[in-house]
């Protein structure tokens, strides 16, 4: 039988918007096809060794938020979520966790808050907060009988800009994404994933979460085949309906 | 000549407004929001000006705020002062000023002398100032609708903005909400607060604190010697001291507590109240708490205060009780987690049989963004699946919600999608026997259209009355 960890990064700080969800929806994919999972939560001052698990998950929070976790964060666990985002650890970042995985945060008035710097990204605040559906064409999602889309909501208050070493998650088909203005959203970097979507982002967009589990399967079991289709009705049902009714708004 | 101009604008402001009103109701429409935002439009300042014709009350924060007023007036009633009160959930600055302007005679004097404002948060910052209250009545901070506000703490800050340009309203604060206790710190307003006595409700989950466990002061995580849910409770920063203050009025015990009432005794510096609720759930007794707060404002008597409390019924929506023949219909509203998780709780009280419908809507009023439904415990309801005959989900976003009910645990050949209110009503009707119970939560607009039906059906009240 197959197992996968799953640590939550600061669960109790950095969780808005339904970010549980996407734990809810990797957990439950699991289960219902017998693979065994356990989620640890990891928060200020506790060990971040990232050896243990198999995906790594940190959601958004507020600035008071982010303000608590930044020295916990900088002093301790930067150099580990480094080395695990390099060794090909699978990692999901949303909104705020998009953004600390990137290099820097510029403050309205103009400072930069450092970030871990584990992507070649980096985050602008905006004075006006992108808030609002979001639909994104993923190329490394579209199959013969997929279409790609991910759909999520949106709610940032900072535009990222992606530099060279890192690939857009996908392609913006309606909403604003990374900075409402070169027409991507996110991040990929190895198995690294970063997104402004939640929504919650996984439960609605099954393809992309067997995406995830897939890879860390692979990660840890080299011989691993692939995993056992479901029967995604309800999902796929949420996901058409949403988008549909988002495509047909107006701009 | 200016100011001759200013009392024209406002006169013609009234007039239009009244007549208003009085087309909508005609035309068998609310018209609670819309005469406002014409009376706004035509007299900007129409708040500022109307202001010293009446004695205010306002009720703003999260969760409860309704519940709170309708309890509020009955102290008023008790009190004998004749007051207005914007009842049905029109609480943005369009609403009261509809509210204020109904009062007035055309002339612009007022009949009634006392307004109870229901404002959300948002608009309170800005209303506030402008209606200078006497009294300030605030319940909780929970994460609620964040695409509209932003964050938590700017909910927050906008009422601590409207209470800092009120500095001579007397503030009723929750003791238990660190948040909202905080509105009481470094103010010169005269604060009555109210909570519950350490450890009345001893609730072990304390990992359900998500939304403040942090020290708004100094960020350290907060120590708690009791918690009554989520992130109230009799909280103390190790660090700065910032605690839990003293409460004068204070649940010091939960007597009884089932799912139609909660028998209680509350401490008030006029002596100690038992008072049996007839409401279910812990979030009421908060709300009969704020409202004693007014009671004992206003100088009524222990006595009286228990009157009040024992009279009240259910408030517009919030929870309201159909009997259709031998079978019944609760509705009961939910528009964000930790509300959410309150009613489920709720429901697990409940022994008999009965089928649920959930409705899920994504307008303005609802909140856009339905990521909340993941962040409510909806895995309470496969717990007490077994004594649930059937799920339905409802709304714009019925599909989302059936979806979160699937990863709750629910098997999802159980989960129906009906998008029509009539039959949806028909269907739950249809699974019950007799004695049995049909819940349907919804949020505020999936409310009202479900309402419409039921009140086409079985004959509802006007909500605007």
């Amino acid at each position: 039988m197959y197992k996968l960890t799953i640590c939550h990064l600061y669960p109790d700080l950095m969780c808005l918007y339904g970010d549980r969800g996407n734990i809810i929806a990797l957990t439950k994919r699991c289960e219902w096809r017998n693979i065994d999972v356990e989620t640890v939560s990891v928060s200020l001052n506790d060990d971040f060794d990232y050896k243990n698990y198999d995906i790594i998950f940190i959601g958004g929070g507020q600035d008071f938020e982010q303000t608590i976790i930044q020295d916990d964060l900088m002093r301790g666990k930067r150099q580990r979520i480094i080395e695990a985002v390099e060794e090909g650890k699978v990692f999901l970042g949303i909104c705020g966790g998009f953004q600390l995985l990137g290099k820097y945060y510029k403050t309205q008035s103009g400072s930069e808050i450092e970030c871990v710097g584990a992507l070649d990204l980096w985050t602008n605040s905006s004075e006006k907060r992108l808030i609002g559906n979001l639909v994104i064409e993923c190329d490394f999602l579209k199959t013969q009988t997929k279409d790609g889309y991910v759909v999520g909501f949106e709610n940032h208050a900072g535009k990222t800009y992606l530099g060279e070493g890192v690939k857009p998650l996908g392609k913006v088909i309606k909403g604003f994404g990374n900075n409402g203005e070169d027409g991507f959203e996110g991040a990929v970097y190895k198995n690294t994933y970063g997104t402004y979507a939640h929504g919650s982002l996984l439960p609605k967009n099954p393809a992309l979460t067997d995406h995830l589990i897939t890879l860390a399967l692979l990660n840890k079991y080299p011989e691993f085949q692939g995993l056992d289709p479901l029967v995604d009705n309800l999902e796929n049902l949420a996901r058409t309906t949403v988008i549909k009714r988002i495509l047909a708004e107006k701009a | 000549m200016k100011d001759f101009l200013k009392r024209m604008r406002l006169m013609a402001a009234i007039v239009i407004t009244k007549l208003a009103v009085i087309g909508l109701r005609l035309m068998n429409r609310g018209g609670t929001s819309l005469p406002g935002k014409i009376a706004l439009k035509i007299c900007p300042d129409i708040l500022s000006q109307l202001s010293d014709r009446f004695r205010i009350i306002m009720i703003t924060g999260t969760n409860g705020k309704t519940t709170t007023s309708r309890i509020a007036a009955g102290m008023l009633e008790k009190s004998g002062i004749k007051y207005i009160a914007n009842k049905s959930g029109a609480n943005l600055a369009s609403g009261i000023a509809t509210t204020l302007i109904e009062a007035l005679s055309l002339t612009g004097k007022a009949m009634i002398r006392t307004a109870l404002l229901e404002t959300d948060e948002a608009a309170f910052k800005i209303t506030a100032p402008k209606l200078k209250p006497e009294i300030v009545i605030v319940t909780n901070f929970f994460k609620d609708q964040l695409d509209r506000f932003g964050e938590l703490y700017s909910t927050l800050g906008h009422v601590r903005e409207g209470i800092l340009g009120s500095p001579e309203s007397t503030l009723i604060l929750n003791a238990d909400d660190s948040l909202c206790a905080s509105l009481g710190q470094g103010v010169k307003n005269p604060v009555i607060y109210y909570g519950f006595a350490d450890g009345v409700y001893p609730e072990t989950d304390f990992s359900s604190n998500n939304d403040a466990p942090y020290c708004i002061n100094c960020s350290a995580r907060y120590s708690y010697s009791s918690v009554t849910f989520a992130h109230l409770g009799h909280f103390r920063c190790p660090r700065c001291g910032y605690e839990r203050p003293e409460a004068r009025i204070e649940c010091t015990q939960v007597l009884s507590y089932d799912n139609l009432t909660s028998t209680v005794e509350v401490k008030t510096p006029a002596g100690k109240i038992a008072a049996r609720l007839a409401l279910p759930g812990l979030y009421n007794i908060y709300n009969a708490l704020a409202a004693t707060g007014l009671g004992h404002f206003l100088g009524l008597g222990v006595d009286d205060i228990k009157q009040v409390l024992e009279g009240f019924e259910s408030g517009f929506g919030r929870m309201e009780t159909i009997n259709v023949m031998d079978k019944e219909i609760k509705m009961i509203l939910v528009k964000n987690p930790t509300g959410f998780n309150q009613v489920l709780k709720y429901l697990l009280t409940q022994k008999n049989k009965c089928a649920v419908a959930l409705a899920l809507n994504d307008r303005l009023a609802d909140g856009t963004d339905v990521s909340w439904i993941w962040d409510a415990d909806l895995e309470i309801l496969s717990v007490m699946k077994d004594r649930i005959r059937s799920f339905y989900v409802s709304g714009i976003r019925a599909e989302d919600m059936a979806v979160r009910l699937k990863y709750a645990g629910i098997e999802q050949e159980l989960i129906k999608i009906e998008h029509d209110e009539n039959r949806l009503i028909d269907q739950l009707l249809n699974d019950v026997t007799d004695n049995e119970t049909v819940y349907i939560l919804p949020t505020y607009t999936a409310m009202l259209e479900i309402r419409q039906v039921l009140k086409n059906r079985f004959k509802l009240k006007d909500f605007w009355k």
